[in-house]
């Protein structure tokens, strides 16, 4: 995942949101190298060379991780190039990546051992250190707790009441709510057993079965930090699509009732309000 | 976005699959008529056959009643599209096949079984796997056609591809009996053929309707539905989904507040957490809203992006800005208790 030393490079870094969250990734610490750009007008974005390839900002500032906002119909061969020039973790910002595409940047990252980051997701923050994303830095205080959602905004809000109400946050990562995702949790957990984190939070929605299998993969590793999870759409009517492709039920098997019982014979809290995260 | 039969249908058949001869019918019935045959209400939902959308047409006078019947009858709360009149096919055995993107797996899956029908989840003749493990099991007619369906799948940019059932003549042709098929909603840009299909809103949210009687709004999928949450676990009911997205403007968050005066919504709460959304916007536009609208009731949380002028505007105008979510519902359920009082 992140260690706050990444090389980053703003793929669409000349665009309205690419120049609106440089500027904020950096007044924040991240530490970004370069942009890239197909408009060759502008040569520098708030004191940043921008340049024409990848592979220029991999020979010429060694970059090693890239963010994207670029829009969805060029994100495929956006994330391509930047694959086949050495970048090693990618972040997807942008929404609306058909999934066709999204099954082909899957399979070549996994051939080159790429990590992917959404799409449609917020990105990765580490309190007060570092953030390759959008969240708004002022709902993450630093602190023990890491957070791993499916979804943004509600990262946020739960982020936000963390931050106020508790010991803070170690690290936020915004896997996107997407039919095809490059991270999920179980990559998620690899990271958090490696890093020894020792609280964890996961916020899901309905629909779906990744945060079952994502919180099984951590127990039969032997993960023996304390995991509570949240999921959105209790509410939400059987078969219709609330926003994200994710987030519809299919069956029984998708609804958050299942998953609470599962979750529950597995010792995990499913916590019905915010407020119940931190008792 | 889910594709009609009789659209599905046209492209298995470019694509090399056989379909029976048809004709669609959307209003008026044509003097050519194909009998014996079976007519098919073009609904979008799934059970169709068991909710008495598919008739069969034996003899010329019952031909135009069954149509009529069909063109009035809604499946499921919705009314056909047309109604797709096909001839008869010598069934010798029927099979069951479906392409889907597979979510865990992140990759494309194929599911095929030896038992065709309306009863295809109880099954045991199922294989579930990829191309290459369902095409060393699956029979050699049907091997002829896996490659045509799965270019189909690609180059459509489908999420789901599902033929039951297929079936195999007494002539030992391949026949595709029905179809369900969904597009990309984000690769439609590039679906020139999908987009007649799509449904046209004035609106640029997602607004999803529900039962109750409380407006929700706010900005992102996953938010909306916590607040959803929430309204209910304050044993109030949510009367929509409504994401107003990520950046929303003036115009867009008008559009979403008198959205939900025209349903009859006396109540909203409306909650902002920006990140791209600016609250002063959404102040401005809330109190706007507000001051052609005395009778409805805004409980509002609005936090992020240039939050400070938002709350000042709220506040120049006498509106409270609640600290959370939970306190906002907390404060609407107060509310509306006094009103019963």
């Amino acid at each position: 995942m992140i260690n706050g030393k990444e090389r980053v490079c703003v793929q669409g870094i000349t665009g309205k949101y690419g120049q609106f969250h440089t500027k904020k990734m950096k007044e924040y610490g991240t530490n970004i190298v370069c942009g890239v750009s197909k408009n060759d007008l502008i040569d520098e974005v708030y004191d940043i060379p921008v340049l024409k390839t990848m592979k220029e900002a991999v020979e010429k500032y060694n970059t090693d991780t890239s963010i994207i906002f670029i829009p969805a119909k060029n994100v495929k061969s956006a994330v391509l190039e930047a694959i086949e020039s050495g970048i090693k973790k990618i972040i997807i910002i942008t929404e609306h990546v058909p999934v066709h595409d999204m099954l082909i940047i899957k399979s070549k990252a996994d051939e080159n051992k790429v990590l992917i980051i959404g799409p449609n997701c917020p990105g990765i923050i580490l309190p007060e250190r570092s953030k390759i994303g959008i969240m708004p830095e002022k709902a993450f205080k630093k602190g023990d707790i890491a957070i791993i959602s499916k979804s943004g905004t509600l990262m946020y809000e739960i982020a936000d009441y963390l931050s106020n109400n508790s010991t803070g946050i170690s690290i936020g990562i915004g896997l996107g709510g997407d039919m095809i995702i490059g991270t999920g949790l179980k990559e998620a957990f690899d990271y958090i057993i490696e890093n020894k984190i020792k609280k964890v939070i996961i916020i899901g929605e309905v629909g779906g079965s990744e945060e079952i299998k994502g919180i099984r993969y951590a127990l039969e590793n032997n993960y023996d930090g304390k995991i509570k999870a949240f999921f959105a759409g209790r509410t939400a009517p059987k078969g219709k699509t609330m926003g994200h492709a994710g987030a519809i039920i299919e069956g029984y098997e998708g609804s958050i009732e299942y998953k609470e019982k599962v979750l529950s014979d597995l010792n995990i809290k499913v916590c019905k309000s915010i407020k119940d995260l931190i008792s | 976005m889910k594709i009609h039969e009789f659209t599905g249908k046209k492209l298995l058949r470019e694509y090399g699959i056989n379909i029976p001869q048809s004709q669609l019918i959307i209003d008026k019935i044509p003097e050519k008529r194909l009998i014996p045959s079976v007519a098919k209400s073009q609904v979008l939902v799934g059970g169709r056959m068991k909710a008495g959308g598919v008739l069969f047409i034996k003899k010329e006078d019952e031909y135009t009643n069954t149509i009529n019947e069909l063109q009035n009858k809604e499946i499921k709360g919705e009314l056909p599209y047309g109604i797709l009149v096909e001839e008869l096919i010598n069934i010798k055995k029927e099979y069951y096949i479906s392409i889907l993107i597979d979510r865990e797996d992140r990759d494309i899956k194929w599911v095929f079984s030896y038992d065709g029908g309306i009863e295809i989840e109880s099954s045991e003749n199922i294989i579930k796997g990829t191309y290459n493990e369902v095409f060393l099991k699956a029979p050699r007619k049907i091997k002829e056609i896996m490659p045509n369906l799965y270019n189909l799948f690609i180059e459509k940019d489908l999420t789901l591809l599902e033929i039951n059932p297929i079936v195999e003549t007494q002539d030992d042709e391949i026949y595709a009996l029905d179809c369900v098929m969904h597009v990309d909603d984000n690769a439609i840009y590039r679906q020139k053929w999908s987009q007649r299909f799509l449904e046209k809103t004035d609106y640029n949210f997602h607004y999803v309707e529900l039962e109750g009687d409380i407006g929700v709004i706010g900005c992102g999928a996953g938010i909306v539905m916590a607040t959803m949450d929430t309204v209910s676990n304050y044993g109030l009911k949510p009367a929509n989904f409504l994401d107003i997205g990520g950046g929303a403007d003036k115009e867009t968050t008008l559009k979403a507040l008198n959205l939900l005066k025209d349903k009859g919504i006396k109540n909203i709460v409306m909650n902002i957490f920006g990140g791209i959304t600016q609250c002063d916007i959404i102040a401005q536009s809330i109190v706007e809203f507000e001051k052609k609208n005395e009778d409805m009731k805004l409980f509002i949380r609005l936090t992020g992006t240039n939050e400070e002028k938002g709350n000042e505007i709220l506040s120049e105008n006498n509106l409270k800005n609640y600290e959370d979510m939970d306190t906002m519902i907390k404060a609407l359920k107060g509310y509306l208790r006094e009103l019963e009082i």
